[in-house]
């Protein structure tokens, strides 16, 4: 396992990230503009759909939906699961508020599309490439964690401010204020589901789908060259997209001091273990060894594009420095460097093949 | 040439809040906005890249509107988020145009 962390840290991807965030530590000169940001990130959104939906059509033909269902099921249930167990470890066991806790929960129950696209790529390197349909599995992971994350927070902030003025009054008259938030919690998942991540991966995954059926792989070999090119184009644009991430990482290490070493704990342990339950419900929904890493590390990893909005807008209470940080200054780069080699171990080790 | 003296309200907080107010703000009356991207430095720390990015909104209206929305923001945003806002005098040609709805 050692030498496998070894391998996957002297890549050229987490190199990059690592020289993003040592030109931030030096006050070196590396600027990426934020335009190309957001080209790559529209690039690599609508390359993992269209990809994932040809791959989930040729799955489709040749097993219908008897391999697909299980993962389908499986995922939605670990995003569903995960925020609730994020939201218990932050608010029990590191006695955050309500407010800070559903807001890292969010974070955590959704995914991160870059972990899924370099996860992918280590799996396809050790030479176990991952189930067709996975990119399908990360589209169904995006929302559910952010909704079930912002309603526990609406609710138990509701339970508090009604249980406060009860104390306050004895009438404590209360009505009227949950459904206020019912508004704000319905325009934030609105903000996450036609988002452009969503909006992107979905649209093209259905196009990849839709067009898989309709035209010969040979005509369709063109799209394929441009948005994966046996991952030519593909990478190099990750690389550069690493390089932003370290870049705005180290802009952040600073705020690590601040966030306190409960939240630094959490950022790596609470991956380890939500990526372990990927490992092992993916294995027992039959996925292959590829398959349960790619699941682990997308289900362990947390958001930083779709929920940080989201919860800005029904949780304003919550520190946004406490879950940026969480999510981009400590598990991204954890996933990164070391977590996906461990996911594939600890897949490895459950039996997957 | 005749001149009309009218508020502008200026508002920078942040990029997420930018659909909501922006829909408050015609609700209260203004008849248009302009706005921008922009990223700055204050007491929530540098809002400089792309997670934090801010916005900023523009707008000429009567007085009675641009404290109706001064009020709003100063109500809902001011405690929670990263925020700004001013109003300031201008003198613009054609009065009419930005007083024209039913709460001038």
């Amino acid at each position: 396992m050692l030498k496998s962390l070894a391998e996957n840290l002297l890549t050229p991807l987490p190199m990059c990230f690592a020289l993003g965030i040592f030109s931030k530590m030096i006050h070196g000169g590396i600027k990426i503009p934020k335009e190309l940001y957001y080209s790559i990130s529209i690039y690599l959104l609508m390359s993992i759909g269209i990809i994932g939906g040809h791959e989930l059509a040729h799955e489709y033909q040749a097993h219908g939906v008897s391999t697909i269902w299980k993962p389908a099921l499986v995922t939605l249930f670990l995003g569903c699961l995960t925020p609730i167990t994020a939201y218990g470890a932050l608010r029990y066991l590191g006695r955050l508020n309500i407010a800070d806790a559903a807001g890292i929960a969010a974070h955590y129950g959704s995914t991160s599309a870059v972990t899924f696209i370099v996860a992918d790529g280590f799996c396809n390197d050790k030479g176990y490439k991952p189930d067709g349909y996975l990119p399908t599995l990360v589209t169904i992971l995006e929302c559910p964690g952010i909704a079930v994350a912002l309603v526990i927070g609406a609710v138990a902030m509701g339970m508090q401010k009604a249980a406060e003025a009860a104390a306050k009054s004895k009438e404590g008259q209360i009505d009227g204020a949950p459904e206020a938030e019912g508004g704000n919690l319905w325009e934030a998942l609105h903000e996450v589901i036609t988002g452009q991540s969503l909006m992107l991966m979905v649209g093209l995954l259905v196009i990849g789908f839709i067009s898989t059926f309709a035209i010969s792989d040979a005509k369709f070999h063109p799209y394929e060259e441009f948005f994966y090119n046996k991952n030519m184009i593909f990478r190099g644009a990750l690389c550069i997209f690493l390089l932003e991430m370290g870049l705005v990482t180290g802009e952040r290490l600073g705020d690590l001091l601040k966030v306190g070493p409960f939240l630094i704990a959490f950022g790596i342990i609470m991956p380890l273990f939500h990526g372990f339950l990927g490992a092992f419900l993916g294995y027992m929904a039959g996925m292959n060894l590829g398959g349960c890493t790619v699941l682990a590390a997308i289900v362990s990893s947390a958001s930083y594009i779709a929920a940080p909005p989201a919860v800005r807008l029904t949780l304003p209470e919550a520190n946004p420095t406490l879950s940026m940080t969480a999510s981009l200054a400590i598990t991204f780069p954890f996933n990164i460097a070391l977590g996906i080699p461990i996911y594939f171990w600890m897949a490895q080790t459950i039996g997957a093949k | 040439m005749q001149l009309h003296t009218l508020k502008k309200v200026t508002i920078i907080t942040e990029d997420s809040l930018k659909q909501s107010l922006l829909k408050k703000i015609i609700e209260l009356g203004a008849t248009g906005y302009t706005c921008r991207q922009c990223e700055g430095y204050g007491s929530r720390g540098a809002r400089s890249d792309q997670f934090t990015r801010n916005v900023e909104v523009e707008l000429i209206c009567s007085e009675v509107v641009a404290n109706d929305i001064l009020t709003y923001v100063s109500h809902h945003y001011f405690d929670n988020y990263a925020c700004i806002a001013w109003i300031s005098d201008v003198q613009v040609v054609r009065g009419d145009r930005y007083t024209s709805t039913k709460k001038s």
